[in-house]
């Protein structure tokens, strides 16, 4: 049945949303039958929307989709899915309350007499699959007891038992640890062998060098190229990608921390499904240095962070800012001791999106009285702020009237940082600050960061991009199981070490974690 | 570019809306009247010109009577527009208008006053009652989660029979045919602000001057802002350090004040005696009036003014063609079925969101290949 080289093509891809992006200008692209085929670009650059358009979720304004020889038209992810095509999301698309097999027949359920759900039926399936593939999953564990790493290798055979040939992954490695993704990866290999083609969405150089066969690099929403990735080198990928070449070490020097800032003693927390996310969590932030939080996702950085802001309250536990208590204060009173917050999700938290940009720079110094005349806004004085910080952070834009929900991410982030960062705070909580976005925009804010902390500010980082943490901090904490296992503050690091200590397959000594409290 | 474009579009949408559902109401005429042309002549021009012996002449009368019919229905239309623009659902201006009726006539009736603050008096404490009772929902929903949408329409109800338990059995005119209370003072009423019967009084004035300070309030103080922001994210406004709470019950009270005032101006500038025995509907109107409006102040006199022209053409209308007045709610239901739709001419919208796209691609094209000429040279 198989017939040309190509499994799927797609020509003159442009897309325009109703908001007025040009997500894809004119884009090619075909992945030839049973390669992996690696798509990479900075964020914006288009690669997610013509990932979504393959799969069905997004309709193309121009340009046509072949698969298999035939020109298609997906009006739904069940049209892409009947053609072959799966697509491993970035943020997983599962039940946390159902077991993995449960999770895995979801709309294909196997029924006992027409009725009933046959779940012996549904764990076989899950585990032939899983031992035809390789894909070691528990059929009867609930997806909220298992790690990163196996929800995504049930995603993974989710899209396999509904009949994909064709698996687009999503940056599949942004949430795994070094151990996970070489697992992740010998798996990908396996499926290659048994004649699966594979999509792979990746920012991560190393990655692609490493997994795939033939590269397309997109840039502005344009395909700038196809390559075979053995005969182009990293640097040579990393040019075309952003236009110049990009040195992504931020040149700090050695930090002079003083008194403490944030202390955070015995925390403990337990969500609402009765687990224990943190587990007597204590460390102190200085004025003068870049603490780093490392761990895989889900091991209570969350919730530490929510804490910290009072958006929940923990079981047991203090916290304070220059000697002030934190725990159960409204955000504007943690704000008023001086604590700034970049939210991890910035749409959600860090903008209001269909304000332009200067209502979201003044959000939290609109009440001054710098700005404010009896009843009424100076509104020359606020003017003159927004542009200055729009100036300042190189905020790419028409005005400040422009809506920030149209601007790129790199340049809504920039907006967000503008804000928390120009309110002399002398505690910055900066929660996975630079995910998403374009190159640029990540080496300003880092830049800013380490800026921020050298004069005086004790920066708390939190960040799931393993490089960042290790690149930034001055000193760093691992979480796992939401514990503490281990404080470096030497500077010797290496992502083969954090990833053992954030597996927890390696503990330190009581007496080394207790170097994370100066107090 | 894109901006006028869009402003542009904007107005050609909401002129096609109004079109349409003045078609729709056209296609109702012609299905149920023997004179639909001459209906039609009444419920679109009626209002302004008439047409008898003496020829062709502007009615002056029948501007003053649409403009007086604007009273309430601005003030209803800004108080929700305060409350939409935070994102609350609170239906409640419907039995405040009712109530600040009631109050204020009370009000006009009881309180002895010789000089001239009587009627504002009278306004400022039917305000300040109405804006107490919005503190109810606000509240049920602030501390308790209740949802501001259900608890303010039940409370419309509670209000309406409130108030008619105090007019039946406390205030009623024993001497009058009809449920009312007695006559007002004359130093309650609002005077007229023309001659005539139109029933245009002051109160227009006092309409016009609340249409621009809510609009400063919403777009130049700090609580206008935080109550905008609040609309847009909520947990935006929270993470900011907004005092979310306390916005969302001022928003309501705000509210509950606009439409009280609302109430008690129409009754003093209108009637000899306080009337209302159901629901006035003026609280509904008002919602017609802020989505037409699009929730910005400024927009709501235009809102009110097409409003009160299409019922009075209506009202014309039904007296001298043989077609019933309920016609109007067919061409405003229409109008709020094609406004409210927000995928009406989407298509067309997302067209002109492509031609200007690949427009500002080019310019930037152009600009960028003029400024590598120029670094070449």
């Amino acid at each position: 049945m198989e017939q040309g080289e190509y499994v799927v093509q797609m020509k003159g891809i442009s897309k325009v949303y109703p908001n007025g992006i040009a997500a894809n200008k004119s884009v090619d692209f075909s992945v030839k039958r049973g390669e992996i085929h690696a798509l990479i670009g900075e964020n914006g650059a288009g690669k997610s929307t013509l990932m979504k358009i393959l799969f069905g979720l997004e309709q193309p304004t121009e340009g046509a989709i072949i698969v298999n020889d035939e020109k298609v038209h997906l009006a739904s992810p069940t049209d892409a899915i009947a053609r072959g095509i799966g697509m491993v999301h970035q943020h997983f698309m599962l039940v946390p309350s159902l077991t993995v097999a449960e999770n895995i027949v979801l709309g294909i359920t196997p029924k006992k007499s027409g009725m009933f759900i046959d779940y012996k039926k549904a764990v076989e399936l899950t585990q032939e699959y899983a031992q035809r593939f390789n894909l070691h999953v528990e059929p009867d564990a609930r997806v909220i007891d298992i790690n990163v790493g196996m929800k995504q290798k049930v995603e993974i055979l989710k899209a396999l038992v509904r009949g994909a040939r064709v698996l687009i992954l999503d940056e599949p490695t942004a949430v795994l640890t070094t151990q996970e993704t070489v697992e992740l990866f010998h798996e990908l290999k396996n499926l290659k062998e048994q004649g699966f083609t594979i999509i792979f969405i990746s920012h991560k150089l190393k990655e692609i060098k490493e997994l795939t066969d033939r590269i397309t690099i997109m840039r502005g929403g344009k395909s700038v190229g196809v390559y075979d990735t053995a005969s182009i080198t990293e640097q040579e990928i990393s040019r075309k990608m952003v236009g110049r070449d990009v040195i992504l070490t931020v040149e700090k020097d050695e930090a002079k921390p003083t008194e403490v800032v944030l202390s955070v003693r015995d925390l403990q927390y337990v969500n609402e499904w009765g687990k224990r996310v943190l587990d007597g969590v204590s460390f102190d932030v200085r004025s003068g240095e870049i603490v780093g939080i490392a761990g895989v996702e889900g091991n209570g950085q969350r919730e530490l962070v929510d804490i910290l802001f009072g958006l929940k309250l923990p079981e047991e536990g203090t916290a304070t800012v220059g000697g002030e208590n934190l725990i159960g204060r409204p955000q504007a009173a943690i704000r008023s001791l001086g604590v700034s917050y970049v939210p991890e999700d910035r749409m959600a938290f860090g903008i209001a999106s269909s304000g332009s940009i200067e209502e979201n720079v003044i959000s939290d110094r609109y009440h001054h009285r710098r700005f404010n005349k009896g009843p009424f806004f100076k509104m020359k004085t606020l003017h003159e702020e927004s542009d200055k910080l729009i100036f300042d952070y190189a905020v790419h834009c028409k005005s400040r009237k422009q809506e920030v929900g149209m601007l790129s991410g790199g340049n809504i982030q920039k907006v967000v940082v503008s804000r928390e960062f120009s309110s002399d705070p002398i505690l910055i909580i900066a929660d996975q600050p630079t995910r998403g976005i374009d190159v640029g925009a990540t080496e300003m804010i880092r830049k800013k960061l380490v800026e921020l902390s050298r004069e005086g500010a004790a920066v708390l980082l939190v960040s799931a991009d393993l490089n960042e943490v290790m690149e930034l901090s001055d000193s760093l904490i691992v979480l796992n199981s939401g514990k503490v296992v281990a404080c470096l503050d030497d500077g010797n690091w290496d992502d083969i070490m954090m990833g053992e200590y954030m597996l927890g397959l390696k503990r330190q000594s009581d007496e080394e974690i207790g170097r994370s409290c100066h107090a | 570019m894109r901006n006028r474009r869009m402003v542009l579009f904007g107005i050609f949408r909401g002129a096609a809306a109004i079109f349409l559902a003045l078609a729709v109401g056209a296609i109702f005429i012609f299905l149920s009247s023997k004179e639909p042309w001459k209906a039609l002549q009444y419920l679109l021009i009626g209002p302004f010109i008439t047409t008898g012996g003496s020829g062709i002449a502007f009615n002056t009368q029948n501007f003053y009577q649409i403009l007086a019919a604007m009273i309430p229905t601005i003030f209803t239309g800004l108080a929700v527009c305060v409350m939409f623009a935070a994102n609350e659902f609170n239906l409640a201006g419907e039995g405040c208008v009712l109530v600040g009726g009631f109050v204020g006539g009370l009000i006009g009736v009881y309180l002895n006053m010789n000089s001239g603050f009587h009627a504002v008096i009278a306004v400022l404490v039917a305000a300040i009652v109405t804006g107490l009772i919005m503190l109810i929902p606000s509240l049920l929903k602030v501390k308790l989660g209740a949802s501001e949408m259900v608890t303010s329409l039940m409370l419309n109800f509670v209000m309406l029979y409130v108030v008619l338990h105090f007019l039946n059995f406390n205030f009623a005119d024993r001497t009058k045919g009809a449920t009312m209370t007695k006559a007002f003072q004359e130093t309650a009423k609002i005077p007229p602000l023309v001659p005539g019967n139109s029933k245009l009084s002051w109160g227009f004035v006092v309409a016009l001057v609340a249409v621009v300070i809510v609009s400063f309030f919403m777009y130049r103080t700090r609580w206008g802002y935080s109550i905008r922001m609040i609309g847009i994210n909520k947990s935006f406004s929270l993470y900011s350090g907004m005092k979310v709470g306390s916005m969302i019950v001022l928003s309501q009270v705000i509210g509950g004040v606009l439409s009280g005032m609302g109430g008690s101006i129409e009754v003093l500038g209108r009637y000899n005696n306080y009337l209302w025995r159901d629901l006035p509907g003026y609280g509904w109107v008002g919602i017609t009036v802020a989505i037409l409006a699009k929730n910005n102040p400024l927009g709501v006199p235009f809102a009110a003014f097409f409003l009160a022209y299409l019922n009075k053409g209506c009202s014309l209308m039904s007296t001298h063609s043989d077609v019933p007045s309920e016609m109007i709610d067919i061409i405003q239901a229409a109008i709020f079925l094609f406004f409210a739709a927000e995928q009406f001419l989407a298509g067309t919208r997302q067209k002109l969101v492509i031609k200007t796209t690949h427009e500002e691609l080019e310019q930037l094209e152009k600009a960028r290949l003029a400024e590598g000429g120029s670094n070449n040279a």
